[in-house]
């Protein structure tokens, strides 16, 4: 199993979470976050004083997938959320050691 | 000149300080339905992202509208004149044409032109707006007051449009519908314009104001073209206890809306008070009972109330101290279960589905305001009020009070009461009711639309670019509504500037700093 993460821009979640659904992803943990990568942050000017506010909101997705289902998971992420312009995000996997549905105690591919 | 004479007296003679002191503090009231009532309410029902727009153009628009009202829209809602010559020192004086095209072309605007003299500030108030005495209290007072209800019918309809209409957009939509919408329905209705002579009649607003607001929100959002649809599916509020905040500004600056239309602090002044409560009241367990028991979710939801009350504030508006109380709970009830039906049905079919008026002012101002004023019609109660036939004369000073006196100095006067259908029998003040709407309808929508498809073709279009509306605030203003500390810090000028911060002070801290400098070191 692999734990996908991917840090996408907050508007394409919903792009995401439909083409996921479409592939039979049945979760997710999703959370707003804050970053900075190589697109630039932005500044605010509160009262003529400038700020410069270098990290971006962004949304963090979480998904454990089995390792059949990785490829296909990840080019569907990439491709929902991405514009083409800076600051799209990124994607990256991890192996997983285990996982354990709490309800019933399931172990491994059977608790996804 | 006369003028100068009489402008810098503290109590001229027809001066009277109660009048004087409810008008400002109803007009007072009033205004801050919009700052910061309104302002906050719909900034905190829109998603975060869209705040600080929302605040932006509440404040700018309230402003715009200040500036020409003084300079010159008051007069064309109000002016003692009007543009054909049908009312000429504030009062009638139509003798030609009555009835016609004549009539209503003469009797359409009034004159333009500043009152920001001593005199045009100070003198007595003359207007033909309809009252039982003449007003008590100089121009100023008149003028500011009838501002802060100008000021708000743009700032209602902001609500429809919010959410991409350009900044600068909204800045030249506000005063050119001020000027030719909000005024014209203004005259014609109150400043004894056509419809005024007719016999239509609207208490606080609810065709001039509310109907207007909604109509005219309704066609600019459908010039504007939809928000996102990211947006409209997650347009959620970001602050319900904040909405809580502006919303009962709202409805306890209605005391003012409605309670300052008499133009005196009299008995009918604390009629209009009461009955304004008690629809606000009935309306608002109206919507809440409707959403427990008929909605899908059978849930009665806050934000419901909210509009229940709108519509309780907004149906009694036209027949505040017109009617009795009782028939200001029946006002309540219908305008609320109307527009929960509208809301709730009415939002599926064309054209309402396929316009995006991104709050529903067409719903819980057009719709309340069209059917308030409706209900004028059958529930003026005649027993409440008489409305007569005071002037001024050429030096201001107050002639003719009464029917009698009025008829011996200036010839006829039939001092009028309102007719409500259930205690007279008699459909015509209804009659006149719906002919007024059906005017204030078309003139607002039509007018809406010419202005909106000129500030296109000026401004080579009136809404934000997609890229922007993903962003909002952030990259119209350059602010957000709850900036987060930690990640900002300032840069440029001024950085490290101010002696007393510890950071700054350089060598050793200040005498009376109680940490010393080596410690925290944070």
């Amino acid at each position: 199993m692999k734990l996908v993460v991917a840090v996408v821009k907050p508007f394409k979640l919903d792009d995401v979470k439909e083409s996921l659904k479409t592939l039979g992803v049945h979760g997710m943990t999703v959370s707003e976050v804050q970053g900075f990568g190589r697109q630039r942050g932005h500044t605010e000017v509160y009262r003529g004083a400038e700020y410069e506010v270098e990290f971006v909101p962004k949304v963090r997705l979480e998904i454990v997938v089995d390792d059949t289902q990785v490829d296909e998971v990840t080019n569907a992420v990439v491709d929902a959320a991405g514009t083409g312009k800076i600051g799209d995000g990124k994607v990256w996997v991890l192996p997983v050691e285990d996982v354990i549905r709490v309800r019933t105690g399931e172990r491994g591919s059977e608790a996804l | 000149m006369l003028a100068a004479a009489v402008s810098y007296v503290p109590y001229p003679s027809w001066l009277n300080p109660a009048d004087n002191t409810w008008q400002l503090t109803a007009a007072t009231f009033v205004g801050l339905m919009s700052l910061p009532g309104l302002a906050v309410l719909y900034a905190s029902i829109v998603p975060k992202k869209w705040a600080v727009n929302v605040l932006g153009m509440m404040f700018a628009g309230f402003s715009l509208v200040m500036v020409i009202w003084f300079l010159y829209a008051y007069k064309l809602g109000f002016g003692a004149n009007s543009f054909g010559g049908g009312v000429k020192d504030g009062v009638q004086t139509q003798l030609t044409g009555v009835g016609g095209w004549t009539h209503f072309i003469d009797n359409f605007w009034g004159k333009p032109g500043p009152i920001t003299s001593p005199l045009g500030e100070q003198g007595q108030a003359i207007s033909a707006a309809n009252t039982s005495v003449p007003f008590h209290f100089p121009t100023s007072t008149l003028a500011y007051f009838q501002f802060v209800f100008a000021a708000i019918t743009p700032l209602l309809f902001l609500g429809s449009v919010l959410g991409r209409i350009k900044f600068s957009a909204w800045c030249l939509l506000v005063p050119l519908w001020s000027t030719f919408v909000y005024t014209v329905d203004a005259f014609l209705l109150w400043g004894g314009g056509y419809f005024a002579q007719e016999g239509a009649l609207d208490y606080s607003g609810g065709y001039v104001i509310h109907m207007s607001a909604g109509v005219s929100g309704f066609v600019a959002a459908w010039v504007l073209g939809p928000r996102l649809l990211r947006d409209r599916k997650h347009f959620l509020p970001n602050n319900l206890v904040m909405a809580a905040v502006g919303a009962g500004i709202l409805w306890l600056g209605w005391n003012g809306f409605n309670g300052g239309d008499p133009y005196y602090a009299g008995a009918d002044a604390a009629s209009a008070v009461v009955n304004t409560n008690l629809s606000t009241a009935a309306a608002l367990l109206t919507w809440v009972a409707m959403d427990a028991w008929l909605s899908k979710e059978k849930k009665p939801t806050f934000l419901g109330a909210v509009n229940g009350m709108i519509c309780g504030l907004v149906g009694i508006t036209p027949c505040a101290g017109w009617v009795n109380g009782q028939g200001a709970i029946y006002i309540g009830v219908i305008c609320s279960a109307v527009v929960w039906v509208a809301w709730n049905f009415l939002s599926k079919v064309r054209p309402f589905s396929k316009v995006d008026d991104a709050l529903g002012v067409i719903y819980t101002h057009g719709i309340a305001g069209f059917f308030g004023g409706l209900l004028l019609g059958i529930f003026g109660d005649p027993g409440m009020l008489q409305l007569g036939c005071g002037h001024l004369d050429p030096s201001g000073q107050v002639i003719a009070t009464t029917a009698t006196e009025f008829a011996t100095a200036k010839g006829t006067c039939v001092p009028f009461s309102v007719n409500g259908l259930i205690y007279t029998g008699s459909a015509h003040q209804l009659w006149e009711q719906f002919r007024a709407a059906v005017f204030v309808i078309i003139w607002s929508a039509l007018i809406t639309f010419i202005l909106m498809q000129l500030i296109k073709l000026v401004l080579r279009g009136v809404r934000y670019k997609d890229e922007i509306l993903e962003v909002g605030d952030l990259a119209i203003h350059g602010e957000e509504a709850f900036p987060e500390e930690a990640f900002a810090s300032r840069v440029g000028v001024g950085v490290g500037v101010g002696a007393s911060s510890s950071e700054a002070s350089g060598s050793g801290s200040p005498p009376d700093d109680p940490v010393p400098s080596g410690g925290s070191g944070s």
